[in-house]
Formats: structure tokens, C-alpha cells, sequence
């Protein structure tokens, strides 16, 4: 039988799949970065479940690491997703091609 | 007969724990579930005070007047007849779940406030708070933040222009003024040394501040009070703060598709969040359920030899909520008093007071506390 | 089967169906609402790991300001459903699905288990059992809080630290960029 912090780690790998499932096939940014999200929270699961496997609190230290991390780039993101709606009326990934070599 | 007796007897016994969190999630549901129609009412009578008027008075309860006391019944039954409507542009499933969002969470939120110290039952202690995390009232906060979605998805899924501004506001505000809120309690936890409720209303009780005065949070520091009651105000979306629905402006913000029971769940919901707020700060900065200059352990010890020694701990926990409960009125009153009294803040004088002024003045309070409170720890 | 067990297993396999739902959605707001519920299924199973600081700093600072901003951007820019297109996947995204599939099979049988296992020996760590080198060890869930934060403010004070001037340059840099060019910056407030 698993116990609790090996099954979350099962259920971790999961969700970091589905989210990045969703990065590789939406087109829309904000999409991909709610899946971005996923996979965040997916690693922050892992990281809980590791500290409880281990018997230390790393990880659920790192795991507030990585939830300030997330904010920024959200902050980033969003800042970016409503520049780029300004200046190009659309979020899909597909409609800026400016920087293309 | 005597056998199926004492079968339950021994299931009592046996899972007490259970048995006690769901009588204690229960009382908590039945006082939550009782503040909108009250408050309902006494914010009507209080208005009508306020404004020179009489206000409901007639519609009583079982033949007798009561002030007006049944008239939230017959409101009750007035919203339950109404037609229940969904408008056509409306995203329907969002429609449907952003009231019931806040009346769950207003509910499940108030399970983190501690009703009493404990009560003995048959040999077993059982501690009065529904749900107590060691994160304590970090539990609070993390419902009273969940709280907005109610409002930004009724905004959102009304598809109203005035709903998406009210919904767009009040998400805005909720950032804002949940940063000053958490740093307005911070002074408190390092004075406390804990994050537990229960901890805190001990701590307050313990000792007396310069002999006279109860060892009451708002003494030790008054700042992080006010801070924190303002922030109150803010999070619950009343006045002067209730930008999202701004009647004047916005007609009524995110509320403006909705009617009948779907409307008051609304407020069942903030009600029940103001409620706790209210709670959370009687815990942290008044005491909680102690009654001022008489800690729960000295009551029990004076009512011991009136009742017996269990139902002693029973009386004293039924003195204790009676106490809590008065308190909390107190800044229930206080919301409708503002309510009442202090005109609506402009949009960027909102933005202003939280970024500009609370915000700074919250991190030098905590700041200047952790200097104290270091130093005093030192010496 | 406990309880804990089972509320465990139904909240991690309804936070495993919600993501499916949430990148198949059209309406950004239904996206963002269901990753809200994912949010606070994994609060929850934070909780029964014991986790207790952990699941409410997830919701506070995930559900109730991350997102609070999503939403709050979404609303703002008052997006339209997305017209979801299927089809024209690459070969290097064929690549990708095989490599996941393929490391997801790994992991989910017995000899992912292995390398999980072996991985943790070998870095001389055995199932509940103490850790060397001064790091904080998991105490019971009533000294959690206490706990992260001895082992955030002595073992990974710089890492702390660091942290808030990523979040400082973070906040600068999205005023910078979200800050209309034009002369109407007026009401960009």
C-alpha cells in the first residue's frame, strides 16, 4: 500500500503532465500561462510530498520559493499580455512573429 | 432497550472526537446562518435611527411586536416567492455559482473562530474551536481571499458593463488592501508568539498591563488596530468601501443582474465574512471570549462550587460565547454605524489610502513593534 | 482504508480531471475558475500531508492574489472565447508527447519507483528518518509553522532574501512594461 506522500507524487507527475500538454498545444499566451501555473503547482505538490518523504522541511520551504517565483511571473506575464493587447489587439502566440529572425 | 442504550453510549465514547467536531461545525453553521437576518434588521432599525425615521417596526412574531423583529421572516419569504430569473446574455453556470460562492466560504470561514476555551464531557476535553489548524488564522484569511471571486465572477458572468466595473473594482481593492491587512496582524503574531487563536486569547489573559488594564491586543498595539479595522471594512466590501456596488455610480456594481434568493445569498455571505472578520478581531485584539479581568480558568473555579465540575466548564463556555458574542456585536454595530455615517470613497482615493498611506504606515508599525518586542526580549 | 487516505486519493484524481478540463476551455474565466479549484484541492491535500503553513500560504498567495490577478486582467481586457484549434501538431511536439508518455510510464511502475526510491538513498535519505547536515527535521503538525519558518530564516536565509529582491525588480519591471506610452496615462492608474 502507498502512503500519502508517494501517491501525491504519483498525482504531481500527472497534473505536470496535463499542464504541459496545455503549454505545447494552446495557442492563446494567457492559456499557456495557466498551464505554466499547473505545472508550478504540480512541482509545489512534489516538493510538499518529498519534505513529509524525507522528514525535513525543504521542501516546503522550496515550495515558497516557488510560489514567490510564480507571482513574478505573473506580474510579468500579465504586464506583457496587456502590452501586447495594446499594441496588437490579440494574445495568440501565432500573431507575433515581430522578433522572428 | 438498556443494551441499544448503552451501544450508543459507547459509540459516543469511542468517537467522541468526531461526534464533538460536528456539534461544534454545526453551532458555528446555526450562528452564521443567524447574522444576515439579524443584522438585517438592525441595519434597517439603525438607519431609521440615524435618519430620524421609525423604520420596520410592525411585523412581529407570534402576535407580539418585538420591535419589528420578524420582519427579516417575512423578507425571507418575500425573496423566496420572487421569480427566480437568469438573464439571457448571462454565462449561466457562472451565473448560477458566483452567490453561492461567498455564502460557502462566509460559512466555512467562520469555522476557524474559537467559540470557547473548552468543555468536559464525560472525561473527554473537548476544544470549542471547529477547525483548528496549526497555521491558525492563517485559515481566516486564506477564506476571507477566496471571498472576491464571488463578486468578480457575478461581475463577469452578468455580462453587464456596470457588473464587469463592479467586479473589476472589487477584485482591485481585494489585492490592495489584503497586503495591509496581513501586515496589520504581523505585529501581533511575534508579540504572541503564536499563530493560534486560542493561543493569543490566552495570552491576553494572563496577565494584566501595567496592573489595571487587561493584556488586551489594542493596548499593546493600537496601530495595527485600526489598521486592521479599516482593512475590514475594505475586504468586506461595506462602506466607505463598497466600490463594487456603488449605487450612485455603477447602479449596483456586480449585483445588478440579480435578484430574489440569489441576491441575498450575497449577503448571507457577507454577513456571515463580516461576522468572523468581526470575531477574528475580538480573538486577536479584545480578548476573545474572556471577559475582561476574569480569565476562563478563575471562572471556572468560581462556578465549580455552584455546579459541579463538568457543568461548571459548560456554563463557563456558554458565559464565554454570550462574551464573544457581545463583542463581536460591538463591531457589527460599528459597520453599520459607517455605514450610515461616512460617504463613499472615490476610486482613486481608494488606491491612494491603501498604497499610499495604510501600506507604509503598516510596515513601519511593524517594523517599530519588532524593534520593541526584540528589545523587550533582550532585557 | 482510512479516511485521510481516501479523501486524498479523490481530491488528487479530481485535481488530475480539473487540469484536463482547464486546457480544454474556451472562455479564459472558466480556465481560470477550475485552476482555482485545483489550487484548493491541493491546499487540501497539503493539509492532510500536514503541510498546514504550506496550504494556506497556497491559498493566500495562489488562489487569493496570483489569480485574483489573472482574473482581474482577464476581466480588463474583457477577452473573447477562444476558437480552439486542433490539428498540426509538429514533429518535435510529437517528439515531446512521446518523451512524456514514455517518462510517465517510467515513473508510474515499478521501476520509476526504483529510480524514486534509489534517487532519495542516494542522498542518504531513508524514509522517516532524520536528516544530517543541521537541516530542520518534520516535526509534528503543531509545530509546522514554527518550523518552516526556522528552517526559511537559518538554513535558506539568503535564498529568502534573494527571493524579495526577484519580487522587488518583479513589481518595477511589470509597472514598466503595463505603463501606457502615451500622453493618456492619466487614468492608467
Amino acid at each position: 500500500m502507498l502512503t500519502l506522500p508517494e501517491l501525491g507524487l504519483y498525482f504531481s507527475f500527472l497534473l505536470f503532465l496535463v499542464g504541459l500538454a496545455g503549454v505545447m498545444f494552446r495557442k492563446n499566451i494567457l492559456f499557456m500561462m495557466l498551464s505554466v501555473e499547473i505545472l508550478l503547482n504540480a512541482a509545489n505538490l512534489a516538493f510538499v510530498c518529498a519534505s513529509k518523504l524525507t522528514g525535513t522541511m525543504d521542501g516546503q520551504v522550496v515550495m515558497f520559493f516557488v510560489m514567490a517565483v510564480a507571482a513574478c511571473e505573473a506580474a510579468i506575464g500579465l504586464a506583457l499580455i496587456i502590452a501586447l493587447y495594446r499594441t496588437k489587439a490579440s494574445i495568440e502566440a501565432d500573431d507575433l512573429k515581430a522578433l522572428r529572425g | 432497550m438498556e443494551g441499544s442504550l448503552g451501544a450508543v453510549a459507547q459509540f459516543l465514547d469511542t468517537n467522541i472526537g468526531l461526534v464533538a467536531s460536528i456539534g461544534k461545525i454545526a453551532l458555528a453553521l446555526v450562528i452564521a446562518l443567524q447574522v444576515a437576518p439579524i443584522m438585517v434588521w438592525v441595519e434597517r432599525r439603525q438607519a431609521a435611527f440615524i435618519q430620524r425615521r421609525i423604520g420596520p417596526n410592525r411585523v412581529g412574531l407570534f402576535g407580539f411586536r418585538l420591535f419589528g423583529l420578524g420582519q427579516p421572516l417575512a423578507d425571507t419569504i418575500k425573496l423566496l416567492f420572487k421569480e427566480d430569473f437568469i438573464p439571457q446574455q448571462a454565462n449561466k453556470f457562472f451565473y448560477v455559482l458566483a452567490p453561492i460562492l461567498p455564502a460557502v466560504i462566509g460559512l466555512v470561514a467562520i469555522q476557524g473562530i474559537p467559540l470557547g476555551k473548552e468543555i468536559i464531557v464525560a472525561g473527554h476535553t473537548i476544544d470549542l474551536q471547529p477547525v483548528n489548524l496549526n497555521a491558525g488564522f492563517l485559515y481566516l484569511f486564506a477564506m476571507s481571499a477566496l471571498g472576491v471571486y464571488g463578486v468578480a465572477l457575478a461581475g463577469w458572468s452578468s455580462n453587464n458593463k456596470y457588473a464587469l466595473l463592479g467586479g473589476l473594482r472589487a477584485s482591485a481593492q481585494m489585492i490592495s488592501y489584503e497586503i495591509a491587512m496581513g501586515l496589520a496582524l504581523l505585529p501581533m503574531v511575534f508579540i504572541y508568539g503564536t499563530l493560534d487563536l486560542q493561543g493569543m486569547i490566552a495570552a491576553q489573559s494572563d496577565s494584566l498591563l501595567f496592573g489595571f488594564l487587561p493584556n488586551w491586543g489594542i493596548f499593546l498595539s493600537p496601530i495595527s488596530f485600526v489598521l486592521f479595522v479599516v482593512t475590514m471594512f475594505a475586504e468586506t466590501n461595506r462602506l466607505p468601501f463598497d466600490l463594487a456596488e456603488g449605487e450612485a455610480e455603477l447602479v449596483a456594481g456586480f449585483l445588478v443582474e440579480y435578484g430574489s434568493m440569489r441576491w441575498s445569498l450575497f449577503f448571507l455571505g457577507e454577513y456571515a465574512m463580516m461576522f468572523t472578520l468581526s470575531a477574528l478581531t475580538t480573538c486577536v485584539f479584545l480578548g476573545g471570549y474572556e471577559i475582561p479581568w476574569l480569565p476562563h480558568a478563575q471562572l471556572v473555579t468560581l462556578l465549580t462550587p455552584i455546579f459541579t465540575a463538568e457543568p461548571a466548564t459548560w456554563v463557563a463556555a456558554a458565559i464565554g460565547l454570550g462574551v464573544l458574542i457581545v463583542k463581536v456585536a460591538a463591531f457589527m454595530f460599528l459597520f453599520v454605524q459607517a455605514r450610515f455615517t461616512l460617504p463613499r470613497f472615490r476610486y482613486d482615493q481608494l488606491m491612494r489610502v491603501g498604497w499610499v498611506y495604510m501600506l507604509p504606515v503598516a510596515l513601519l508599525n511593524l517594523v517599530v513593534m519588532a524593534l520593541i518586542v526584540g528589545f523587550l526580549r533582550l532585557t | 482504508m482510512n479516511l485521510s487516505l481516501l479523501s486524498f486519493i479523490v481530491m488528487g484524481i479530481t485535481a488530475v480531471l480539473l487540469s484536463g478540463v482547464m486546457i480544454t476551455r474556451r472562455w479564459p474565466v472558466s480556465a481560470a475558475m477550475v485552476l482555482i479549484a485545483i489550487m484548493t484541492l491541493l491546499a487540501g491535500m497539503f493539509g492532510l500531508l500536514e503541510a498546514h503553513f504550506a496550504a494556506a500560504a497556497q491559498i493566500i498567495v495562489y488562489a487569493g492574489a496570483i489569480m485574483v490577478v489573472f482574473v482581474f486582467v482577464i476581466m480588463l481586457l474583457n477577452l473573447p472565447p477562444e476558437e480552439l484549434r486542433y490539428g498540426g501538431v509538429t514533429v518535435g511536439e510529437m517528439i515531446l508527447i512521446a518523451v512524456s508518455v514514455f517518462v510517465a510510464v517510467g515513473l508510474g511502475t515499478k521501476v520509476g519507483q526504483g529510480f524514486l526510491t534509489t534517487g532519495l538513498e542516494s542522498m542518504g535519505v531513508a524514509q522517516g528518518e532524520s536528516v544530517a547536515g543541521g537541516h530542520h527535521m518534520y516535526f509534528p503538525a503543531s509545530e509546522n509553522v514554527k518550523n518552516v519558518a526556522a528552517s526559511m530564516f537559518v538554513d535558506y536565509l539568503w535564498a529568502f532574501e534573494l527571493i524579495s529582491f526577484l519580487i522587488m525588480a518583479a513589481v518595477i519591471g511589470a509597472v514598466v512594461i503595463a505603463k501606457k506610452r502615451s500622453a493618456e496615462h492619466a487614468d492608467a492608474a
